[in-house]
């Protein structure tokens, strides 16, 4: 009776193949199929832009900068004679990134993510160093959940005028004002809708706030001379 | 639809030209062989496309899918490539037996091929001693494995031969018994006659069917045949594990190609024995003969492909103890049987 037992376990291996044979197969044939992504899967990394105004999210704070474990980020960012920011170069070098992510926690200003894309390989080394504006390019469609504090309505002013002023940064121009405005939105939220009126007049209050950014300096030039 | 139709109206066509007798013959026996040859030569690179198929969905994958439909020409390409190929010998080889191992395995392969009847009146000789000739000629298989084995001079390819031989031996011994069986049942050992002994009543006349021998000596056979065609789960003379590829381990390009067509040739081969010893030849109903025999063939062919992608390899020692203390007792208890109920004329 062993022998029949011996058997029938082999026919039933012969079954669980046969089931197996009449099943489609998982593969996903590559180039002409694509798997669709996670959008929270760790691709490569991008900067984000606002969805209404497509500008850059970028405060240019550098804890992106000062974040990264591989130095791959690269930011210069110098202050103008107003002690605002001004993007000069925002450079990642998509052959040392390590993929951590850790950039993407850093970022307050959800300026910075991990997108679920995955196709920029190139013949060319150098082709994997991407610049603010190849960046931007690549995050434009990426979807992302805003996290920011709302810009009051009076925010928007200042922004606005401040535009035609840093003409020659293209993409960076409006940045100097994002830092403007998020510390104003503390005072400015209590005070209703209406207060309009009163965001120029809290402009002492927003300097203020702004030098918190400016404590970081020291330490980025830390880095920078580390680097 | 016969085929052999269109053999009759070229061998017509052939005495019309008013060959003297022994030229005509060499030419026509000439003209069958190469088709045999060519067709055999598709037929195996075809069957590896569809090994890998079937692996593949079996594994929930694909297989080949990039040289056309559903990658049909993956093999014609491999075979292309392996022709490329330098022909890599070994220095310290036996010349002449390294060379002539994989002819003799190739030539081996397709000896088989002069008796088995692919059809009605499609054969190419009908040797009264048909299933004898064809046991002897399968058997050369195995001294082409040791050639290769002993002529690469190198402890893989000796130790791959060396079980080569011992498996084949052994399961040669229940192969041949079981296949006496139906030779009890048919009353010939000419391929021909055992195929005609099973026509009529649709299709319970197959030796198949005649319980409990019938059965009994088709699973023997399959058992042996899938040893003796070297395959999953007796293929422990090219276990890669153990012996990197066993005999062939030296083998490179077009030498290479034809040990691995042999292969396949054999596969199909002892699926085409079993056809006609079992399922009935080319008996069935409404289809041409030719076609019932492809199918069933075919059928047998997909059979010993589930066996190798599901069952495990056996080891040394479990393969000789299931040939010698289990199939060769349990073969000639069913051969005696058979023998004993045939000669008391019960006849079911």
């Amino acid at each position: 009776m062993g022998v029949l037992k011996d058997f029938f376990n082999l026919v039933k291996g012969m079954t669980i193949t046969g089931k197996h044979l009449g099943r489609h197969a998982v593969t996903i044939q590559y180039p002409e199929q694509k798997m669709e992504m996670f959008e929270r899967s760790r691709g490569v990394v991008v900067l984000l832009s606002d969805k209404e105004t497509g500008e850059l999210n970028c405060t240019m704070c550098m804890l992106c900068m000062r974040a990264c474990p591989t130095a791959a980020i690269q930011i210069d960012a110098p202050r103008d004679e107003n002690k605002k920011r001004v993007l000069n170069s925002f450079v990642i070098d998509n052959t040392l990134c390590c993929y951590c992510g850790l950039c993407e926690e850093a970022c307050n200003f959800c300026a910075i993510k991990m997108a679920p894309l995955y196709e920029f390989s190139t013949w060319n080394k150098d082709d994997l160093v991407w610049d603010v504006k190849k960046l931007q390019e690549m995050g434009r469609d990426v979807p992302y959940e805003d996290t920011r504090k709302k810009k009051p309505a009076a925010a928007d002013k200042p922004a606005a005028e401040k535009k035609p002023a840093a003409a020659a940064n293209p993409g960076a121009d409006a940045k100097p004002a994002a830092p403007e405005a998020k510390p104003a939105a503390p005072e400015a939220k209590p005070a209703a809708p209406e207060a309009k009126p009163a965001a120029p007049t809290e402009k002492p209050e927003e300097t203020k706030d702004e030098a918190a950014p400016s404590k970081a300096e020291p330490s980025d030039d830390d880095k920078k001379g580390d680097v | 639809m016969e085929l052999y139709g269109i053999f009759e109206w070229i061998y017509g066509l052939l005495a019309d030209t008013g060959l003297p007798e022994p030229w005509l013959t060499f030419v026509v026996y000439l003209g069958l062989g190469v088709v045999i040859f060519g067709t055999l030569s598709v037929l195996a690179l075809f069957l590896v496309w569809w090994e890998r198929k079937i692996a593949g969905h079996i594994q929930q994958r694909f297989g080949p899918m990039r040289t056309g439909w559903h990658g049909w020409y993956q093999t014609i390409m491999d075979a292309v490539k392996l022709l490329q190929k330098e022909d890599i010998r070994v220095t310290t080889r036996d010349k002449a037996v390294f060379f002539w191992a994989p002819v003799v395995c190739f030539v081996a392969a397709y000896l088989a091929y002069v008796v088995i009847p692919f059809g009605e009146n499609l054969w190419v000789a009908d040797l009264n001693v048909g299933i004898l000739y064809i046991i002897a000629v399968t058997t050369l298989t195995v001294i082409s494995l040791l050639m290769a084995g002993w002529g690469s001079n190198n402890k893989y390819a000796l130790l791959g031969g060396m079980r080569s031989a011992a498996q084949v031996v052994s399961y040669e011994v229940p192969m041949a018994v079981s296949i006496l069986t139906i030779i009890v049942f048919s009353g010939s050992l000419s391929m021909v006659d055992i195929a005609n002994s099973q026509q009529g009543n649709v299709i319970f006349n197959w030796f198949i069917f005649k319980p409990p021998f019938g059965i009994i000596a088709f699973l023997t056979y399959i058992t042996a045949a899938t040893a003796e065609a070297n395959r999953t789960p007796f293929d422990i003379p090219e276990a890669e594990q153990e012996l990197v590829a066993g005999y062939n381990v030296e083998y490179s390009g077009m030498k290479f190609a034809m040990f691995f067509l042999a292969e396949f040739v054999n596969l199909f081969t002892v699926s085409a024995i079993a056809t006609t010893l079992f399922l009935g030849a080319w008996h069935g109903p409404l289809l041409p003969s030719w076609i019932w025999f492809l199918l069933k063939t075919f059928g047998m062919v997909l059979l010993l492909m589930l066996f190798r992608w599901t069952f495990p390899r056996l080891r040394v020692d479990q393969l000789m103890e299931f040939a010698w203390k289990f199939l060769v007792p349990l073969t000639f208890a069913n051969l005696i049987l058979a023998g004993w109920m045939k000669y008391a004329g019960w006849h079911w």
